[in-house]
C-alpha cells in the first residue's frame, strides 16, 4: 500500500500574480496576464503578445533573496519554491527532502545573448553567462540556495515537464524513499522558444481563446509553480495540514508526431485514463480537468475528442487556465497543478477567458464563468508536449 | 528494487556495441575529443528518416535499435532517458540562425528537433511505444535518476521491458564552454593521460548507451543493477567519506572496481584515496580512456559491464589499472561528473 502525498502548501508566479494569494485574485477576477513583452527584448514584441511576469530580473533577485545574474528561469524558480517552502523550512529536520524540478529553456536567456560573441570569442564573454546553461543547473541553483540535497532533480519532457516532476515526488514518497517533497517546474520567456514557436505557426497575434472553433494559437508564458508533498509522517512533525493529495498520475506518449498530436488523442486519453486507474476513480468522479487547452487548433481538438471518448456525454467542467496565463511551457503542469489544489480548497472552477464559440467537432463546451460555492473532490490536469509525452495528474480533497 | 539488464546497445567514441570488435582493441589517439564512431545505420533507420536526423538523435535511435536487438524484443513497455545537454546541435542551429537573421526567415526543423526530449521522443515513435516516456536533465545525474524511475515505473509495471538509456552529444560550442569551465581538458590527450594524468579536466566525449532493464530475473546471464547511490557535493573530502561508507556498507566481497577517473588533477585525489585505501587489494579498471569525459558516461561504463556479461567475453585489458580480475561476480562502479558522483552496486546473476 502506497502512502499518500499530501499537498502542503503551494507556490507560484506568472504573469497574473508573483504569488498565490495574487493570482488566485486575477483568477477570481478574469484578470489575464497577456500583454506586449517588457522584459524580453525580441523583434516580435509588438505583433506577438506573451504572459510575461511583471517583474525585471533584478526585482526577482530582491524577492528571492539571490544573485540577479542567475537565468531568469532561476529566478521564477526561486520565487515560487521559497513561498511553498519558507514556512516549513525550520521544521523538517531529520526528515528525507526532494526537489523535483522541470524546466524546458535552463539558462537560455542569458545564453541567447552572448552566443555570437562566444562564438566569434568565447575569451571575450562573461562565462557566468554560460555556465548555468544547462537545465539542472537552474535546479541546482535554486536546491543550494535552500539546502535541499536528499534527491535533487529535473525533468524536461517539453509542456508536460512539470506535470512529471510531480508524479514523481508523489511516487517517491508514496514509496517511503522521501517524507517531504516540492515538484513542479520554471521556464522564464526567451526569444529561442519565442521564434521557435513562431516558425511552427502556432503563435496567436491576439490573447488566445483556447477551446475556442475560431481559434488562432498559444500566447507564450512564463512562470513557475510548485506544489509541497508530505507524508503523513511528515505532515505530524511539521505539524501542517492538507486539502488535497495526488491520488492519481500517469504518463504516456501519443507516439505520433514529433510536435502534433494525433488526431483522436491516442497519449491523451491514455494518460488520463491510466491516471483515474492509479486514484481508482470513475470518470464520472471526476468535478473539474484543468485542460491543456493551449489555444492551436491541434491541441485543442485532439485533447476534446480524447476527454470526449473518455468521459462521454457526461463531461465534467473544464477550462483552460492558459487564457490567463500564456503557455508557460516547463513550467505549465505546476503553474495548473497549483490552480487545481485552489480549485479543490476554495471550491471554485474558473471560467476559460475570452471562449465566444463552439468548436465544431466537440460537443461540449467549457466553462465559460467563474463557479463558486462547489464541492471540488477530484481534479484532473492535463499537460501534452512535443515529443508525444503526455501526462495526467489527478488531485483529490483529503 | 533490483533492475536485471537483459541488452545493450552502445554508439561511442570507442565504436559500437554492434561491432563484433567493440573495445577489443586498446584505443590509440592524440586529440581533445572522443567523438562517435558511428555505425551504418542502414539496419536501423529508414534512410529517408535518417537524413532528418541530427547527431544525437542518430546515436540515440541507432544505439537504442542495437539495445533492442540484443535484448530480442521489438517495442520496450516504456522508456526513460537521462541526457545532461540534450539536443546541443540543433539547439546551436536555431540560436546560430535566430541571431544571424534577427529572429527573421527561421524554419523550424532544428527548433523542433532540439527539446531534451526529442531522442526518447523519436524512439517511442519509431516503434510505436505508447508507454511512460520521460528525460532527465540532472547534469551529471541524468542517466542515473532515469535509472531510479526505472526502478519506481517496474515497481508499478511488473514484469515489463523498460528502455533505459545516457545520451549526450559534444558540438564545438559545447566543447569550447567545457573547456573553460575546467570540466573538458584544453590540450590533446592520448590515452595514457586519461588513465595515468594530471591535467586540468579530462578528454571530452559523447556516446549513446542504451539498455533494457526489467524487474524479472531471466533466464540467460545477465548483470544486475542491486543499488545506485547518487550525491553532490563540492568537498573532494566528504565525497570520498560518502564513497567510503557506500564500500563498507555493502560488505560483499566485491570482484572488481570500474572507475571514472579521468586523468583530472581536481578529482585524481578521491580516486587516489579509494584506490590506495578501501579497495587497494581489489582489481581496478578504468573506462574514461574509451569514452570521454561527459555527463552521462555512467551509462558507458554500465554498458560496457553489460556488453562483457551478456557477451560472455572479459572486460578489456586496456581497462586494467592494477590487476586483473578473476571470476566476476560483484562489481563496484563509482563515477564522477563535475561535483555529480554515483556508486553502483552491480552484480552477474
Amino acid at each position: 500500500m502506497k502512502q499518500a502525498a499530501y499537498i502542503i502548501n503551494t507556490g507560484i508566479i506568472t504573469a497574473i500574480g508573483n504569488d498565490t494569494a495574487a493570482c488566485l485574485d486575477a483568477l477570481l477576477n478574469g484578470r489575464s496576464g497577456i500583454g506586449k513583452a517588457n522584459h524580453l527584448k525580441t523583434h516580435w514584441a509588438d505583433e506577438l503578445p506573451v504572459a510575461e511576469v511583471k517583474l525585471s530580473n533584478e526585482e526577482m533577485a530582491a524577492i528571492a533573496g539571490v544573485d540577479a545574474r542567475w537565468p531568469r528561469t532561476a529566478l521564477l524558480s526561486a520565487i515560487a519554491v521559497k513561498e511553498a517552502w519558507q514556512p516549513f523550512a525550520d521544521k523538517v529536520k531529520g526528515l528525507k527532502t526532494g526537489f523535483f524540478s522541470a524546466t524546458t529553456v535552463g539558462g537560455m536567456d542569458l545564453t541567447e545573448n552572448v552566443y555570437k560573441a562566444f562564438k566569434e570569442d568565447s575569451g571575450t564573454v562573461d562565462f557566468n553567462n554560460i555556465k548555468n546553461h544547462e537545465c539542472g543547473a537552474i535546479t541546482e541553483l535554486v536546491a543550494n540556495h535552500f539546502c535541499i540535497s536528499d534527491f535533487v532533480t529535473t525533468i524536461s519532457t517539453a509542456c508536460s515537464s512539470s506535470a512529471n516532476s510531480i508524479m514523481m515526488a508523489a511516487q517517491m514518497i508514496g514509496n517511503g524513499m522521501l517524507d517531504v517533497a516540492i515538484a513542479g517546474g520554471a521556464d522564464s520567456l526567451s526569444r529561442f522558444t519565442l521564434n521557435g514557436f513562431n516558425t511552427l505557426m502556432i503563435l496567436d497575434k491576439q490573447p488566445c481563446q483556447p477551446f475556442d472553433n475560431n481559434r488562432r494559437g498559444l500566447n507564450l508564458g512564463e512562470g513557475a509553480g510548485y506544489v509541497l508533498l508530505m507524508s503523513e509522517k511528515a505532515m505530524q512533525q511539521c505539524g501542517a495540514t492538507a486539502s488535497c493529495i495526488v491520488s492519481g498520475y500517469a504518463n504516456a506518449n501519443d507516439a505520433y508526431h514529433q510536435t502534433a498530436s494525433s488526431p483522436d488523442g491516442t497519449g491523451n486519453k491514455l494518460a488520463m485514463g491510466n491516471a483515474l486507474k492509479v486514484a481508482n476513480l470513475q470518470p464520472a468522479d471526476i468535478d473539474y480537468i484543468n485542460l491543456h487547452g493551449t489555444g492551436t487548433a491541434n491541441n485543442d481538438s485532439s485533447e476534446g475528442k480524447a476527454i470526449e471518448a473518455l468521459f462521454a456525454d457526461k463531461v465534467p467542467m473544464a477550462s483552460s487556465t492558459k487564457a490567463y496565463t500564456g503557455h508557460t511551457l516547463g513550467a505549465a503542469g505546476g503553474v495548473e497543478a497549483v490552480f487545481g489544489v485552489l480549485s479543490i480548497r476554495h471550491g471554485i472552477v474558473y471560467p476559460n477567458l475570452r471562449w465566444q464559440t463552439q468548436m465544431g467537432d466537440l460537443n461540449f463546451k467549457p466553462v465559460t464563468t467563474l463557479q463558486q460555492g462547489l464541492a471540488i473532490r477530484h481534479v484532473l490536469s492535463n499537460s501534452f508536449g512535443f515529443g508525444g509525452n503526455c501526462s495526467s495528474l489527478v488531485f483529490s480533497k483529503c | 528494487m533490483e533492475l536485471y539488464i537483459t541488452g545493450t546497445g552502445i554508439v561511442s567514441g570507442a565504436g559500437n556495441s554492434g561491432d563484433d570488435s567493440f573495445l577489443k582493441e586498446a584505443p590509440a589517439y592524440d586529440t581533445d575529443k572522443l567523438l562517435c564512431v558511428e555505425p551504418n545505420y542502414t539496419a536501423y533507420i529508414p534512410p529517408m528518416q535518417l537524413r532528418r536526423m541530427s547527431k544525437a538523435v542518430r546515436i540515440g535511435i541507432g544505439a537504442s535499435k542495437m539495445c533492442m536487438a540484443s535484448a530480442g524484443i521489438e517495442k520496450p513497455d516504456a522508456i526513460s532517458v537521462g541526457t545532461a545537454m540534450g539536443c546541443l546541435a540543433d539547439t546551436e542551429v536555431f540560436l546560430g540562425k535566430m541571431i544571424a537573421q534577427d529572429e527573421q526567415m527561421l524554419t523550424p526543423t532544428a527548433f523542433i528537433q532540439s527539446t531534451h526530449n526529442t531522442v526518447s521522443g523519436q524512439i517511442a515513435l519509431l516503434a510505436g511505444c505508447y508507454g511512460h516516456n520521460l528525460t532527465f536533465v540532472q547534469r551529471g545525474h541524468s542517466f542515473e535518476h532515469a535509472v531510479m524511475n526505472t526502478q519506481l515505473y517496474l515497481a508499478d509495471n511488473p514484469y515489463e521491458q523498460m528502455l533505459v538509456g545516457g545520451i549526450d552529444e559534444l558540438t564545438e560550442g559545447s566543447l569550447e564552454a567545457l573547456k573553460i569551465g575546467g570540466i573538458n581538458n584544453k590540450q590533446n590527450s592520448i590515452p595514457a593521460d586519461v588513465l595515468n594524468g594530471n591535467n586540468v579536466g579530462c578528454i571530452a566525449g559523447e556516446a549513446a548507451s542504451f539498455f533494457i532493464m526489467t524487474d524479472k530475473k531471466p533466464a540467460n546471464a545477465a548483470l544486475c543493477i542491486k543499488d545506485v547511490y547518487c550525491f553532490a557535493d563540492k568537498d573532494n573530502a566528504t565525497a570520498v567519506k560518502k564513497i567510503e561508507s557506500y564500500i563498507t556498507k555493502h560488505q560483499q566481497k566485491i570482484d572488481v572496481t570500474v572507475l571514472g577517473q579521468s586523468g583530472d588533477a581536481a578529482s585524481n585525489p578521491i580516486y587516489q584515496s579509494l584506490c590506495s585505501g578501501l579497495l587497494k587489494d581489489i582489481p581496478q579498471y578504468a573506462f574514461k580512456h574509451l569514452c570521454g569525459e561527459y555527463a552521462t558516461a555512467s551509462a558507458f561504463a554500465l554498458g560496457m559491464l553489460a556488453n562483457s556479461v551478456l557477451k560472455n567475453k572479459p572486460l578489456p585489458a586496456h581497462c586494467m589499472l592494477n590487476k586483473e580480475v578473476g571470476e566476476m561476480k560483484n562489481i563496484l562502479l563509482i563515477n564522477h561528473y563535475m561535483h555529480y558522483y554515483s556508486c553502483w552496486w552491480l552484480q552477474v546473476v
